[in-house]
């Protein structure tokens, strides 16, 4: 009776019920992932490659990768970001009315009645604005390690599309509240939409061919903001936008994963020195297929050329540290979301217009060059702006620098004094600009067109321009060129985004401090 | 990954605790859960009570107030804590607060469900609670015509209802119904608080005589108040009691703040509903001011609109720097009143069907908010600038305003003169132009007007001129010497208008018949710093006929200039 395996035989139908039962989660578990428990490297991998949400990563990832610094999870905290912005907005969708008095009551509602409502909505409101933000430095991580470089250069431009659509999401989403922010800002974005006209218009070009009032109208499907242009930005905010902007984020994921993974300096394998004593040793077992050979896989893979000794398995490794940058980000958002509400000012009326009215903060730098012209600081320089960094990684087919920070001819010192110069240039022309005025002001009687092509915004553009080729000269490196210039960008878009943000006021005329606006 | 993985805990745990944290204020936190769990632990044993969001949803009026979230007392079928005045029963009003909803009387956010946003205090919301001193402007919201006569009127109307003992058997506003020989009895006739709202029965006067006599002849035996309190009101009082009667809708200190806002005179220079002039700013909207748009930055005390009105009622210049509105001199009682009143300038978008009789009769019957008789008329659009009887007025830095009562003057002035003056005003001046179609005035209002000034002089009609209106003659240049030497002191250089009224003005010279403007001259204006120059004094030469119509032709020089 007690020898071992009879009570197996032994055991009644009920006994086996009550076994199997005790056992489904931990078999539900091993069913969900296909390869089970992953405790080899043979299953480790397997864990990753067949699973559908995460093949689109390596099965091993480069210890280079996984240093904090290599990327300070930039790029995770976008995509987190985007994620929760996601949930909380479907949540949202349950409640709101995309119509124009009832979103407005939608959104009080939200905000009074609805169970944590406002709290949902801070969350959707601060993960957006973490988005656009990581986006922008993600940008910034990526030129500056130089990662944009061959095999590369498509990934950068795909990231160029995703700033613009990530850009649009969070404006489309501005305008939903219905309320006297969203609707002036949304007015100023249209107008800047019909700005080619302040080209088209002293040319007499308008009445046949009229790309301003065309992008307007596309815009707003009117005249003015009302309900055809809150539905079209509805649209756009819960579906459009969302999915393109996934199907470029597959593009996006899929190309790193193909291009080998994050690049990296040449010799970081020596820089990271000896195997990490952390990690499963590395590739113990033979691949159960070989991919290359099989013509399934173009060039280079993790697994060809470079030695494997600097990877660690993905899984948990890369996933612990993805997981960890998730739950930052999301403990970003909710902590914000406490301590500050999501703005919402009075319903948006037509005849009172918000003074001053103010787009979202990350285009507050383009309105401060749209106050002296819409069609310069609103569609040329983004234009130039877009164009110019797309360009980039087409430019620079240099090898120097790679993966590393600042890398190139020149590196941090070259940076630094792009910095301090691109500070200056944008600090004194704003100064002129503020204290003494413009064109319109010396000259009275300027035409537009005048002031269009040159503005602050433009007369910066060039010196940045005529900066960086002084550069590319002085180093004979296009990267060197391309630090300065991007360096000198950044900074103008710093500070004026700073000017915009926190020290214009009525009618858009600089103050030191909102308590110093006058009384309406 | 050792760091990673305490980045994950930490992160993850910080993440759980704001979650939690975000759920416990929500459910236990928030101010209305705080509030009714208050109520609830209040209530007698054995109540039932669940705490739960309440709202008054009305469609029709747009209003989604949970107001009763927290005023729970207020809601329906609710009984809240007995004699709070936050936690129990609405206080008796005319309408059930559940079928109109709180925000459309009290203002307010009221969709939201915290005390600062529902009673609209919170930034970027325009229409913040009426503050409880001032409650009866928010019946001005739908109530938006009431009818009311003139604060002397008014004050007359409630001394006659007094002094005929209508109070014995009728309640007014708290007052009356019980003041009967002995104590005994009370309260037979209905209470006429709210009378004006529903209309005064036009056989009123009659059914009470009718009745007066079946008490008499004995049906029934005993009716001793009809015997005793009615006796017979002559027709001008009924009118006056009338006046008063029809402004009661139950709320006394509205009316009484519109009472007093159309008898100073503001309707002069502020038009409400499209009557009124155009020197100062339309008030139709005065009550829907948002704070936001309000300058605060010379108000003391508290920033509300209340509190602007209050302080720039008192003294306008100091709040509105460069304000041409006169400083009144109000006593505070005044202030309050009207207050009140210019905070209920705030219409709802109610349906037609929901508008209260007043409203109706005066959008879709041209009925007048205010009496249309000839002194109420003069008291409300004219005093302000020229005087209580017509004597004319002196404000500070300003040209005084003609004195229109002047005997000498309205035995000059034809009625179709005064007319054309109010009707077309003086463009350029500060009279407006009072047609329909500008001040808002009907002709046969203007008309009532005329009378009124002719009455107060104690009936002088014009005389008769037989002459027609353009007759006389200059000698070339005469009349140009004459007016520099004579008139120009006064009337300014070009006729425009310093010390004595503008001369040059097109509109006054197109009504000016020549008759008008030689007597003005011949025989002065009595009273006023006009002389008369048919007789000189030891100043100054008399004037002969000929030279007077010399000065007339000369200012006719000025009618076809412009």
């Amino acid at each position: 009776m007690n020898t071992p395996g009879h009570g197996q035989e032994e055991r009644t139908g009920l006994g086996t019920f009550a076994d199997n039962l005790r056992k489904v989660p931990r078999r539900f578990i091993e069913s969900m992932f296909r390869t089970g428990r992953p405790d080899s490297d043979r299953s480790r991998n397997d864990f990753v490659f067949s699973n559908f949400f995460l093949h689109v990563q390596s099965v091993r990832t480069h210890r280079w990768s996984l240093r904090w610094s290599t990327t300070w999870g930039l790029g995770m905290v976008a995509l987190s970001s985007f994620l929760i912005a996601t949930v909380t907005g479907i949540l949202l969708m349950f409640y709101y009315k995309p119509y124009p008095e009832a979103a407005y009551q939608s959104i009080k509602d939200i905000h009074f009645v609805v169970p944590t409502g406002r709290f949902l909505r801070n969350i959707h409101r601060w993960s957006a604005n973490v988005m656009v933000f990581s986006v922008l430095i993600h940008m910034a991580r990526v030129f500056y390690t130089a990662s944009y470089r061959k095999p590369r250069e498509f990934n950068w431009a795909t990231g160029m599309f995703l700033l613009v659509v990530t850009l649009g999401l969070s404006f489309t989403g501005y305008l939903l509240p219905w309320d006297q922010l969203a609707y002036w800002a949304i007015t100023i974005g249209a107008n800047i939409a019909q700005s080619p006209r302040e080209v088209t218009d002293p040319i007499g070009l308008t009445p046949h061919f009229d790309p301003g009032g065309l992008q307007k109208l596309l815009l707003l499907g009117s005249d003015e903001v009302g309900a055809e242009a809150l539905i079209r930005f509805y649209l756009l905010h819960v579906m459009i936008l969302p999915i393109a902007l996934c199907g470029l984020l597959g593009i996006h994921f899929w190309r790193i994963r193909k291009d080998g993974g994050l690049a990296k300096p040449e010799d970081a394998d020596r820089r990271l020195g000896g195997p990490d004593p952390e990690a499963v040793p590395a590739w113990t077992a033979a691949p159960r297929k070989t991919w290359s050979l099989a013509a399934v896989v173009r060039g280079r893979t993790p697994a060809v050329g470079a030695g494997a000794e600097n990877t660690v398995p993905s899984m948990p490794h890369l996933f612990y540290a993805e997981a960890a940058v998730f739950m930052l980000t999301f403990l970003v958002c909710v902590l914000l979301s406490i301590v500050s509400d999501a703005p919402l000012k009075e319903l948006a009326n037509p005849n009172v217009p918000e003074n001053p009215a103010k787009a979202p903060w990350y285009f507050l730098g383009l309105q401060e060059l749209v106050a002296h012209s819409a069609f310069a600081g609103g569609v040329l320089i983004p234009g130039i702006i877009i164009v110019g960094l797309g360009l980039i990684p087409y430019l620079d087919r240099e090898k120097k620098g790679t993966g590393e920070w600042f890398g190139g001819p020149g590196g941090g010192k070259l940076v630094a004094w792009s910095a301090v110069f691109g500070l200056g240039t944008v600090l004194a022309l704003e100064a002129i600009a503020i204290r003494f005025g413009w064109l319109r002001q010396w000259f009275p009687g300027t035409p537009q067109l005048l002031i269009t092509a040159i503005n602050p915004g433009t007369v910066l553009t060039l010196i940045y321009g005529l900066y960086s080729v002084y550069i590319v000269r002085r180093f004979n490196s296009m990267r060197a060129g391309a630090l300065g210039l991007f360096t000198c960008f950044l900074m103008g878009f710093l500070v004026l985004t700073v000017i915009g943000t926190w020290f214009r006021g009525p009618n858009w005329d600089f103050y030191w401090s909102p308590s110093q606006w006058p009384g309406h | 990954m050792n760091r990673n993985k305490h980045l994950l805990l930490w992160a993850s745990t910080g993440t759980l605790l704001v979650l939690l944290w975000a759920a416990y204020s929500e459910h236990v936190l928030s101010e209305w859960r705080q509030a009714q769990a208050h109520v609830a632990a209040h209530l007698p044993p054995g109540t039932e009570f669940e705490i739960q969001l309440r709202q008054i949803v009305v469609p029709a009026l747009k209003a989604t107030d949970r107001c009763v979230s927290c005023h729970v007392g207020m809601a329906p079928g609710e009984t809240g804590i007995a004699g709070d005045r936050i936690y129990g029963k609405h206080p008796p009003v005319h309408h059930e607060p559940a079928e109109i909803g709180c925000t459309t009387c009290h203002a307010g956010q009221g969709r939201a469900t915290t005390k600062a946003g529902a009673h609209g205090t919170a930034p970027h919301w325009p229409q913040p609670m009426i503050p409880l001193k001032h409650v009866q402007a928010g019946c001005g919201s739908c109530h938006s015509h009431v009818h009311v006569p003139n604060l002397a009127m008014l004050d007359r109307g409630r001394d006659l209802v007094d002094r005929y003992d209508c109070l014995s058997c009728h309640r007014i506003d708290g007052k009356g119904g019980t003041f009967r020989p002995g104590g005994a009895g009370g309260g037979e006739g209905p209470d006429l608080s709210a009378i004006g709202a529903k209309g005064i029965p036009g056989d009123w006067y009659e059914g009470h005589l009718g009745n007066r006599r079946l008490a008499e002849a004995g049906k029934p035996p005993d009716a001793f108040p009809w015997k005793a309190s009615f006796g017979e009101i002559p027709e001008r009082d009924r009118t006056v009691m009338e006046g008063y009667l029809s402004s009661r809708i139950g709320v006394p200190a509205l009316a009484h703040g519109k009472s007093l806002f159309n008898s100073l005179g503001c309707r002069g220079c502020h038009k409400v509903n499209g009557v009124g002039g155009d020197d100062g700013p339309d008030l139709s909207r005065a009550g829907e001011r948002d704070p936001a748009l309000t300058n605060f930055s010379r108000v003391t005390g508290e920033h509300t609109i209340a509190n602007w009105h209050a302080q720039h009622l008192k003294s306008p210049a100091t709040i509105v720097p460069g304000s041409a509105m006169p400083d009144f001199g109000l006593t505070d009682a005044q202030v309050d009143s009207l207050v009140t009143y210019l905070l209920s300038l705030r219409r709802t978008d109610a349906p037609e069907a929901l508008w209260p009789p007043d409203r109706a009769r005066a959008l879709r019957l041209g009925e007048r908010e205010f009496s249309t008789d000839g002194s109420t008329l003069y008291a409300t659009f004219c005093a302000s600038c020229h005087g209580t009887s017509g004597e004319g007025m002196r404000f500070a830095g300003a040209q005084p305003f003609p004195a229109v009562g002047n005997r000498d003057f309205l035995a000059v002035a034809t009625d179709d003169f005064l007319k054309q003056s109010i009707l077309h005003g003086r463009p350029g001046r500060r009279m407006p132009a009072w047609g329909e179609k500008e001040g808002g005035l009907r002709p046969r209002e203007i008309d009532a007007i005329v009378a009124y000034l002719r009455s107060t002089a104690g009936g002088i009609g014009p005389e008769k001129d037989t002459k027609p209106a353009r007759w006389a003659k200059d000698e070339p240049g005469a009349g140009a010497q004459l007016f520099a030497a004579h008139c120009a002191t006064c009337h300014g250089k070009d006729g425009e208008g310093a010390e004595g009224v503008a001369l040059n003005n097109t509109a006054f010279l197109k009504a000016a018949t020549d008759t008008y403007l030689f007597e003005s001259i011949r025989r002065g204006r009595s009273g006023t710093t006009m002389p008369s120059f048919a007789s000189g004094s030891p100043a100054r030469q008399a004037l002969s006929a000929g030279e007077i119509e010399a000065i007339v032709a000369f200012l006719r020089t000025w009618e076809v200039k412009k």
